[in-house]
């Protein structure tokens, strides 16, 4: 086990207030809070502070840790002195954050497992929801699909022990489903004590990034590249969407950023979302003596100022 | 390790088909209902119905419920501020979507 220095985790030296260790607990909590951070990490770093913070914050937990001694350094090889916390006696206050605390081998080797204490009754409990996050393709949205998820649960056994359990459901992923969305898996979730209902599992729907297709709510974006004799003079095209080939008529005088809207062939739910084609402009590069002169030949023919609408009209 | 395949049948996309009432939606997002009410009172939530014992949760309900939950007990952000990060966080995501379009042209 490796020692954790929870002054370093919340970047505050051994002497600071309880005032300054939430200051600097709050300020880094923003700052990787897996909900507003885009940081890779965010959601590791967010869980050593949050377990950093759950002893700092605690006078009782506080004084028991610094009791160790400063000799350590993070990341040490670590097992706790004998009879280390004598004299201290833990009231047992839950540790704030909403979730069920799930602190590593080092905390728990401190200051024991904490587990949610449900007073025994005899009143049927329903089983706690679970959340987990699901990503599929976008195609998936527009057919329907089956896929098998697996989860890994973690619970205690009777001794108190953690085991993890690895559970595949097979689910049925509803066409029209959109980024964000929540499905309900009714009874799926923790098991209810005294014979209550099971909880439900709910999953938030994701999609897969796509080199070609960007999704937005129930729409869909494709960006579609042109030469530039196609967008002037208009084409017909054949183009992959997610449900398949479509014939694509693109007008004359078409320039770049221009987007055809495809009704209803954006993501299936009800109202079915559009498909917008942005149309871009490729310029295809003059290598060769022809294609040198092809461009001379265009230069000759168009009166064109490319920077007619830029200010102060350089030349 | 165990392994367990289980087939699921009964599932339903929240947002369409399931209108939470204020107690599932606490159960769900591992809240109080005075949080709850708290939320829908700042105008964070927008059930349909009176009175709390008539609401009804749709839409991205869940999502901003959960949300909420995370910010009031993780960085401690009272009702006003809740209200305030759940706004920017949705702007954000609005703008953020529209700049992976125009970058990936």
């Amino acid at each position: 086990m490796k020692f954790k220095d929870y002054y370093e985790t919340v970047g505050v030296p051994r002497s600071a207030t309880q005032d300054e260790i939430k200051q600097a607990y709050r300020k880094l909590a923003r700052k990787f809070h897996p909900d507003v951070s885009k940081d890779p990490n965010a959601e590791a770093r967010f869980k050593e502070l949050g377990e950093a913070y759950a002893v700092l914050k605690d006078p009782e937990k506080r004084t028991a840790y610094d009791q160790m001694g400063n000799q350590w350094k993070s990341g040490q090889e670590f097992q706790p002195p004998p009879d280390w916390n004598t004299g201290f006696e833990f009231s047992g206050r839950d540790f704030g954050s909403g979730a069920e605390a799930d602190h590593s081998d080092f905390f728990e080797a401190l200051f024991g497992r904490q587990t949610r204490q449900h007073n025994r009754t005899d009143t049927p409990v329903r089983g706690s929801d679970h959340h987990a996050k699901v990503l599929i393709d976008l195609k998936d949205a527009y057919s329907g699909a089956k896929r098998t998820i697996s989860l890994r649960v973690p619970a205690l056994d009777s001794q108190g022990h953690v085991t993890v359990s690895d559970r595949k459901l097979d689910v049925n992923i509803p066409k029209g489903i959109r980024s964000g969305q929540h499905l309900r898996l009714a009874g799926q979730g923790s098991p209810g004590s005294v014979e209550g209902p099971s909880g439900d599992l709910y999953l938030e729907i994701g999609f897969n990034s796509d080199p070609q297709f960007h999704v937005d709510g129930r729409d869909v974006y494709l960006n579609l590249p042109l030469a530039p004799w196609e967008a002037a003079l208009g084409c017909s095209l054949t183009v992959p969407l997610p449900e398949g080939l479509v014939q694509l008529t693109v007008p004359e005088k078409s320039a770049a950023g221009c987007q055809l809207r495809l009704k209803g062939k954006g993501i299936p739910c009800i109202p079915p979302g559009d498909l917008y084609v942005v149309l871009e402009i490729a310029l295809p590069p003059a290598n060769t003596e022809s294609e040198k002169n092809a461009y001379q030949a265009m230069a000759k023919a168009f009166d064109f100022n490319a920077r007619a609408q830029t200010k102060g009209n350089p030349v | 390790m165990s392994n367990l395949a289980v087939t699921v049948l009964n599932e339903k996309i929240v947002e369409e088909e399931v209108h939470l009432t204020l107690m599932d939606l606490c159960h769900a997002c591992h809240t109080s209902e005075d949080h709850v009410i708290s939320w829908v009172y700042e105008g964070v939530l927008k059930p349909i119905g009176e009175t709390p014992a008539n609401w009804r949760f749709t839409g991205p309900s869940m999502r901003r419920a959960r949300l909420a939950a995370s910010l009031t007990y993780d960085l401690e952000i009272n009702l006003p501020g809740i209200a305030l990060a759940l706004d920017l966080l949705d702007e954000i995501h609005v703008l953020q979507a529209r700049l992976k379009r125009v970058s990936a042209r």
